[in-house]
């Protein structure tokens, strides 16, 4: 395998494609990396960082909609305030960390839990109800897992 | 636009609203329907948006 740094034109790393890095490649970086388009900037500390397996942003109102995703099949509309995340890849296990933010414009708090039994490797099902505990369909919904 | 319809196990409708993920609508049904679920694939046209009573849709 080669890997070419350029001053100018950055790196070049022709055996790197759609089906992702070699195993075992590695890297150090003290710039910033350009993947596409988007620049992703070096993360200043020791700290590992974990990127996010699989998001969604939906409209959980009215005929409720995907507005952008990755790594999602379908969400699942179980009822009013109750969703399933399918992943179009699964986790490699359920024990995975689940985000749920939601809510609507001038509507005062949204709470989030899991319901349905246990998450799986392939769907994360949760459930948005309001502050008096009640199902709600917020017009936000975003999900993040992040493993 | 299509969605995925199938009863629930508690006897209401679930409905699945596909992602932007390159497999077809077939392919979501066979991976996200629970197994031997019947479904029907709709037109979104067909899915109520009025949501006030989702607790009493059903599909028959």
């Amino acid at each position: 395998m080669s890997i070419v740094l350029d001053g100018t034109n950055g790196i070049t790393t022709p055996e790197l494609d759609s089906s992702g890095p070699v195993a075992g490649t590695t890297a150090d970086f003290s710039g910033n990396v350009t993947l596409g388009s988007s620049v992703l900037a070096t993360p200043t500390g020791s700290a590992p960082s974990y990127t996010c397996r699989a998001w969604v942003n939906f409209n959980g109102t009215a005929t409720v909609a995907i507005r952008a995703s990755g790594n999602v099949s379908s969400i699942t509309d179980n009822g009013t305030g109750d969703y399933t995340v399918n992943f179009a890849t699964a986790m490699p296990d359920a024990d995975y960390s689940g985000i749920v933010m939601s809510g609507s414009p001038g509507v005062v708090d949204t709470l989030n839990s899991i319901v349905g039994g246990n998450p799986t490797s392939s769907a994360f099902r949760f459930t948005c109800r309001s502050y008096t505990a009640v199902s709600t369909d917020p017009v936000y919904v975003n999900v993040a897992i992040f493993r | 636009m299509n969605r995925i319809i199938y009863k629930t196990d508690e006897g209401g409708v679930a409905v699945i609203i596909p992602a932007d993920c390159g497999l077809t609508i077939e392919e979501i049904a066979a991976k996200d329907v629970p197994p031997n679920t019947p479904y029907e694939i709709v037109d979104v046209s067909q899915i109520p948006s009025d949501r006030t009573f989702r607790g009493a849709w059903s599909w028959e």
